[in-house]
């Protein structure tokens, strides 16, 4: 196990802090990615570092370390989730992934289609079609953290793709594709 | 043998559609990975350290306050029915055997059923 993880166990905070700085920007790069919006993301960051020091003890190095923040981080945001829908403080979707729409624009880059799609998706879906087809990280370690089986998480990013799909015209576009190129024929 | 050809050629056609999706999908993630994140200095995720392990110390030890503090009050209580009231124990004892059986069961039986 790595020097600096072993020091945090035994309690050292600069070990705790060298660490978290280490691995702070893909925490909430990946946080963004989930939740589409880079104040959530900043927020669900630190509350996984807390939830990180309050169990430390129970990492085993078997994974890395970044894979043990993203299991911690994606549960927090479910937790989240959950929270705020029992709360009905919901705001729709489109709401919140605005303000990286915006973040997007103003530095002059593509809001890509199929990103709009993925903002319109659930969470429940958008994170294990993330997880699986960004980070690649396998059906059974999704479903460990997910608490859903590893089956569930195939359907749920079958389903999402299908429905990013249909959102980017792919389907029809390809279709169309095919059929210009019988005519041809 | 026909059917088959086309059913052949149609899941292969959706194979084609998913990867380019997902190829989309990767590419606007991608730039979203570009978006560029402020990471505070060493000295503020040291203090963020020590706050938190405070406030772990200091809930822990109100937690474990309350424990004691309910722990103390149900054993004088037994004590007091036990000495001063027998019949109010024993009927006591019984409630929490029977309460507890039919929770266990009632907890397995909703485990058993899925739900």
């Amino acid at each position: 196990m790595d020097a600096l993880i072993k020091n945090a166990k035994k309690g050292d905070h600069l070990a705790f802090a060298m660490l978290f700085k280490e691995h702070y920007p893909f925490l909430v790069k990946y946080l963004i990615k989930i939740t589409m919006n880079p104040d959530t993301a900043e927020e669900l960051a630190q509350e996984t570092m807390a939830k990180c020091i309050q169990k430390i003890h129970l990492y085993n190095g078997q994974s890395k370390f970044s894979t043990w923040l993203v299991s911690i981080a994606t549960n927090t945001y479910i937790d989240q989730c959950r929270k705020k829908k029992r709360e009905k403080n919901w705001q729709g979707q489109e709401e919140i992934y605005r303000k990286l729409k915006w973040h997007f624009e103003s530095r002059n880059e593509d809001w890509n289609d199929a990103l709009e799609a993925l903002g319109r998706l659930p969470e429940d879906i958008r994170i294990p079609i993330i997880l699986k087809h960004y980070y690649g990280y396998s059906y059974e370690e999704i479903g460990e953290w997910m608490k859903i089986s590893p089956g569930t998480v195939k359907s749920r990013v079958h389903n999402g793709i299908k429905s990013v799909r249909k959102e980017l015209n792919l389907s029809e576009e390809t279709e169309g594709h095919r059929f210009g190129q019988r005519t041809t024929k | 043998m026909k059917k088959q050809k086309v059913i052949v050629l149609d899941s292969e056609q959706q194979n084609k559609q998913d990867i380019l999706a997902i190829s989309k999908m990767q590419e606007g993630l991608n730039k979203m990975e570009q978006i560029p994140v402020y990471s505070p200095d060493l000295q503020w995720f040291e203090q963020m350290v020590l706050v938190e392990k405070q406030r772990i110390r200091k809930k822990l030890i109100r937690d474990l306050s309350i424990f004691l503090i309910v722990a103390i009050i149900i054993l004088c209580g037994i004590m007091i029915s036990l000495f001063q009231m027998p019949a109010v124990f024993i009927f006591l004892q019984i409630a929490t055997t029977i309460f507890i059986a039919f929770y266990s069961v009632t907890r397995l039986m909703k485990k058993v059923n899925g739900g």
